[in-house]
C-alpha cells in the first residue's frame, strides 16, 4: 500500500522519547474580542440569524422552532390515556390535545408527562397510583418508538431530540406519592422521576416546608429531582428557592400581576426565582393566562421582564382538563405563539432559550449539582417522626 | 447425629465451588424492625450474633454465594405497596454500602458472574400478593426495581389467591391470579408458592409457562403442616423444570414442633392472649408453658430428611435452600444461622449424596430456574403486550 504520509517520523529506539516532529508554528493574532454583554454569554451559541427576518412572523417561527424545539413543561396524557379504551399515538388521537403528528407540527421535542393524580387517589393510594401511572408512561413511550422516547437527564433528552423523537421526561408527580418517605423517594427516582411537586403534604404545606421537607430537597438535589413549585404555599417557595442547591421550577405558573389566580406568581417571587437561577414555566391555559395566544405572550413578556429572559419557559398543560387560548387549542399550535412573540420584537435568542434552552439547562444543571452532591452525601435516613416530630 | 469432620471439611470445599443459593432471607424486615434502617446500627460487616441470624462474616463462613433478599411486609397493612418500596431501596443501600462483598444480580448471568467475583450476588424477592395491591402495573414496576419473585400469598389470603394458612377464598387462583402468573411469565419473574394453599400452588402449575419456586417449603409427607408441599405438587415439578427450597423453621419441619407450637398457642388462647402475643403478659404465660413442656428441638438430620424425602419425589434437579433466617424466632440445631449451610451439606455427604447432586442442590438447579424464566419471558414478549387487567374486569 502506498504511503499515505506527507512526511516520514523516525520513531525513537525503545526507551526513548520521539524527536519532535517540528517546532510549534505561533497561533495568528487573534483580533480583540469586542465586550460581550451578559446576555449573549447565556444564550446559545447562534451566530447568524436562522430565519430571515423579512419573512412572515409564522413563517421565521417554523424556522426558529425546528432548530430550537419546544421543551413543554407540563402533560396531562398519564391520566388521559388511562381513560381510553385504545389509543394509537402515532397514528393521530383526536379525542385527546396531544399526539405525535401534532406534536411534530408544533415542534415539540420534549414533554414532561405529569403523575398528578385526583384528589381521592392522591390521599389513599398515592404510593401505588404513581407506580401504575410511571408504568403507564413507560408502556406508551417503549409502544411508539418512532415518536417517543425515554429520557432521564439532560443528555437523554438531546439524544432522543437528535434521533427526531420528543422525548419523555417523566415527572411532576405529587409530593404525596412519597408517603412521607425518603427510600421511596430513591425508589420513585430509579424509576425515572424527576420532578416532584412540593405542596398538599404534612411537610410542604401552607406553612412552609418543614425539617422533613427541608431534607426531602436536600435528598432531591442529592438524586438529580427537580422540585416543582407551582401550587406551593408563598413559604414552601420561599424556602425551596433558598436551600436547594438545583435550580427550582414552577412547572405551571404565569404572571399574578397580570391574573390573579393562586398558581400564578407575584413580581417579588418571580424575581426572586430569576435571580436563583430557577425557571418558571408558562402554561397555555384560559385560566391561568387568558383567552387569546396575546394574553399568552403579554405574560410572557412580563416573566421575561421580572425575571429575566433565561427563567422562562412552556408548559402546555394538554390534556389536563383546562380549557386552552384561542389559536393554542392543542401540541400543534406552539408556531402560532412564536410568532405572536416574533411580532413583538423577541429576539431568536431569547426565543431558544424559551422553547428550549432554559429546561436544558435546567436538567443539565440539576445532573451536575446530583454528581458533587453524590460525592459529599451519603443516602439520607432521616424520617419524617424523628426530624418533624 | 453431628457429621465427622472430614465430611464438614469437604462440604467447605465443595461449598467455595458450588456456594449456596438461599431463597429467602428477611434481613430487611429485621433491620426495619429493629433499627428502622439505620444501617451504621447494624453493621453487617461486623458480626451481629446478638440481634441477627445473618452478617457478611457469617455469610461467608455458610458458603452463601447468592441470597435472594426478602422485600417481606406485613398483609395487615392498609397498603402495602410504600412498605414493600422502602424494603426494596434497604437492600439497595445494602448493596451499594457493602459492594465489596455483595453485588447487585437481576439474572441468572448476574450470579453465575458474583460467583466468579466472590462477591454474593444479591436479588430480591417480594413475599405476598398483597405487594402488588391488585394492579399489574404494579407488578411491572416491582420487576424494574429488580424483584426477581413475587410470593403469591403471605399468611392471609388476597383478593385472586388463598394462602396456606387462612380459610379457603377463591379455591385457588381466581382468573386475575392467573392473569398475575401469566404477566410474572411475561416478565421473568418467579412465581413463588411457599405460603400458598395447595389449590393454589396445583392452579399456579397448570397456568405457568415458566418454572415456579418455593422458596421456603419442605415437604408435607415427612413433616404434616400446610406450609409445606404435598407429594402431588412435588411430583409435578419436574415437567414444569421449577424447584423446591428446603426450609429450616422448626415449626414446620418437626412434627413435635408443629404439635407444640400448636400446643402453646391453645395456651395463650386458654388464658385469653392472642397467640401471638408478646406482651410482658403474655411472655410470662409463654415462659411457663416452656417450662413444663420443653421445646422439641429440630436437627440438620431432621431437614436432610425432608430432603431426601423431596429428593425422592420431585428429583436432584428441582431442589434447593431457603433458609428464612431473620424470618423466624427458632432454628434448628446446627442450622443456628446463616454460618450453617456446610453442616447441612456434610450430612448430606454423610449419606452418600454425590458432589454432583449437591452442587445441584446448593447452586446450578436455582441458577437454571431463574435462567428459564428469562428465556420463557423473551419468548412471552415477541407474542404478548403487557397486560392491564383487573380484579374487577376478570373477577367482577
Amino acid at each position: 500500500m502506498a504511503d499515505l504520509q506527507d512526511e516520514l517520523h523516525i520513531t525513537a529506539e525503545v526507551g526513548e522519547l520521539d524527536p519532535p516532529v517540528s517546532p510549534p508554528t505561533p497561533l495568528p493574532e487573534l483580533p480583540e474580542l469586542p465586550d460581550l454583554d451578559e446576555h449573549a454569554l447565556v444564550a446559545e451559541p447562534c451566530l447568524a440569524p436562522l430565519s430571515d427576518q423579512d419573512a412572515a412572523p409564522l413563517d421565521r417561527a417554523h424556522t426558529i422552532l425546528a432548530a430550537h424545539p419546544v421543551a413543554d413543561g407540563y402533560s396531562g396524557l398519564p391520566w388521559a390515556l388511562r381513560h381510553l379504551p385504545w389509543y394509537d399515538l402515532e397514528l393521530g388521537e383526536s379525542t385527546i390535545d396531544t399526539d405525535v403528528p401534532r406534536m411534530r407540527r408544533g415542534h415539540v421535542g420534549a414533554l414532561f408527562w405529569a403523575l398528578h393524580l385526583p384528589e381521592g387517589l392522591a390521599v389513599d393510594r398515592a404510593v401505588g397510583a404513581t407506580l401504575e401511572q410511571l408504568d403507564l408512561v413507560k408502556t406508551v413511550a417503549r409502544s411508539h418508538p418512532e415518536g417517543l422516547r425515554l429520557a432521564g437527564d439532560a443528555g437523554q433528552v438531546t439524544d432522543a431530540r437528535n434521533c427526531g423523537r420528543v422525548a419523555v421526561v417523566l415527572g411532576p408527580a405529587a409530593a404525596a406519592a412519597l408517603d412521607d418517605s425518603l427510600g421511596i423517594l430513591r425508589v420513585l427516582h430509579s424509576l425515572g422521576l424527576r420532578v416532584l411537586t412540593l405542596s398538599g403534604t404534612s411537610w410542604a404545606s401552607e406553612a412552609g416546608l418543614t425539617r422533613f421537607g427541608e431534607e426531602v430537597v436536600r435528598e432531591m438535589n442529592r438524586l438529580g429531582v427537580l422540585a416543582d413549585l407551582s401550587g406551593a404555599s408563598d413559604a414552601t417557595i420561599h424556602r425551596a428557592v433558598r436551600i436547594s442547591k438545583a435550580p427550582v421550577l414552577c412547572t405551571r405558573s404565569a404572571a399574578r400581576a397580570l391574573r390573579p389566580h393562586p398558581a400564578n406568581l407575584p413580581d417579588a417571587t418571580l424575581a426572586e426565582l430569576g435571580a436563583a437561577g430557577g425557571l418558571c414555566l408558562v402554561p397555555l391555559t384560559a385560566e391561568q393566562t387568558g383567552p387569546t395566544v396575546r394574553d399568552v405572550a403579554d405574560h410572557l413578556d412580563h416573566v421575561r421582564a421580572v425575571a429575566g429572559p433565561e427563567c422562562v419557559g412552556l408548559s402546555g398543560t394538554y390534556d389536563s382538563g383546562s380549557a386552552h387560548p384561542q389559536e393554542l387549542g392543542d401540541a400543534s399550535c406552539y408556531p402560532n405563539l412564536i410568532a405572536e412573540l416574533l411580532r413583538r420584537g423577541w429576539t431568536e435568542p431569547d426565543i431558544a432559550l424559551l422553547t428550549w434552552g432554559n429546561v436544558q439547562r435546567v436538567l443539565r444543571t440539576a445532573d451536575f449539582t446530583a454528581k458533587a452532591a453524590q460525592q459529599r452525601r451519603e443516602p439520607s435516613t432521616a424520617r419524617i417522626a424523628e426530624l418533624d416530630g | 447425629m453431628t457429621p465427622v469432620s472430614g465430611s464438614l471439611a469437604a462440604a467447605r470445599e465443595l461449598l467455595r465451588e458450588f456456594p449456596v443459593v438461599d431463597g429467602h432471607n428477611d434481613l430487611p424486615w429485621a433491620l426495619r424492625e429493629q433499627v428502622r434502617y439505620d444501617l451504621g446500627a447494624r453493621d453487617i460487616a461486623t458480626h451481629q450474633g446478638a440481634h441477627l441470624h445473618t452478617d457478611l462474616p457469617r455469610l461467608r463462613e455458610g458458603g452463601v454465594g447468592a441470597q435472594y433478599w426478602s422485600v417481606y411486609v406485613r398483609s395487615d397493612l392498609p397498603d402495602a405497596v410504600p412498605a414493600t418500596l422502602e424494603q426494596i431501596d434497604c437492600v439497595r443501600q445494602l448493596i451499594a454500602r457493602y459492594g465489596s462483598e455483595l453485588r447487585p444480580a437481576l439474572t441468572a448471568a448476574d450470579m453465575e458472574a458474583g460467583r466468579r467475583e466472590g462477591r454474593i450476588a444479591s436479588l430480591m424477592g417480594a413475599e405476598g400478593g398483597h405487594s402488588i395491591a391488585n394492579s399489574l402495573g404494579t407488578l411491572r414496576q416491582l420487576y424494574e426495581l429488580g424483584v426477581r419473585y413475587l410470593t403469591l400469598t403471605h399468611n392471609d389470603n388476597v383478593a385472586w389467591a388463598d394462602s396456606a394458612t387462612d380459610e379457603p377464598g377463591v379455591g385457588g387462583l381466581s382468573e386475575f391470579g392467573r392473569e398475575v402468573v401469566r404477566e410474572m411469565n411475561r416478565l421473568g419473574m418467579l412465581v413463588d408458592l411457599s405460603h400458598v394453599a395447595a389449590t393454589t400452588m396445583r392452579h399456579a402449575l397448570d397456568t405457568s409457562v415458566a418454572p415456579v419456586i418455593f422458596s421456603h417449603s419442605s415437604s408435607r409427607a415427612v413433616c404434616d403442616h400446610p406450609r409445606n408441599i404435598p407429594d402431588d405438587v412435588l411430583e409435578r415439578l419436574p415437567v414444569n423444570g421449577g424447584m423446591a427450597m428446603v426450609t429450616f423453621v422448626p415449626k414446620f419441619v418437626l412434627q413435635a414442633a408443629v404439635d407444640w407450637t400448636a400446643a402453646a398457642d391453645d395456651n395463650m388462647r386458654a388464658h385469653g392472649l392472642h397467640h401471638l402475643a408478646t406482651t410482658p403478659e403474655a411472655m410470662k404465660v409463654h415462659r411457663a408453658f416452656e417450662e413444663t413442656n420443653p421445646r422439641p428441638v429440630a436437627t440438620v438430620a431432621t431437614v436432610a430428611d425432608h430432603l431426601d424425602h423431596m429428593r425422592e419425589v420431585a428429583g436432584i434437579d428441582h431442589l434447593g435452600i431457603g433458609g428464612d433466617y431473620d424470618g423466624t424466632a427458632f432454628t434448628p440445631e446446627g442450622l443456628d444461622d446463616v454460618s450453617g449451610y456446610p453442616n447441612l451439606v456434610a450430612e448430606l455427604l454423610d449419606r452418600r449424596w454425590s458432589r454432583t447432586d449437591l452442587a445441584k442442590l446448593t447452586w446450578g438447579n436455582a441458577v437454571r430456574v431463574l435462567g428459564a424464566a428469562e428465556d420463557v419471558a423473551q419468548e412471552v414478549q415477541a407474542r404478548r403486550g403487557p397486560s392491564n387487567a383487573t380484579l374487577e374486569q376478570l373477577d367482577g
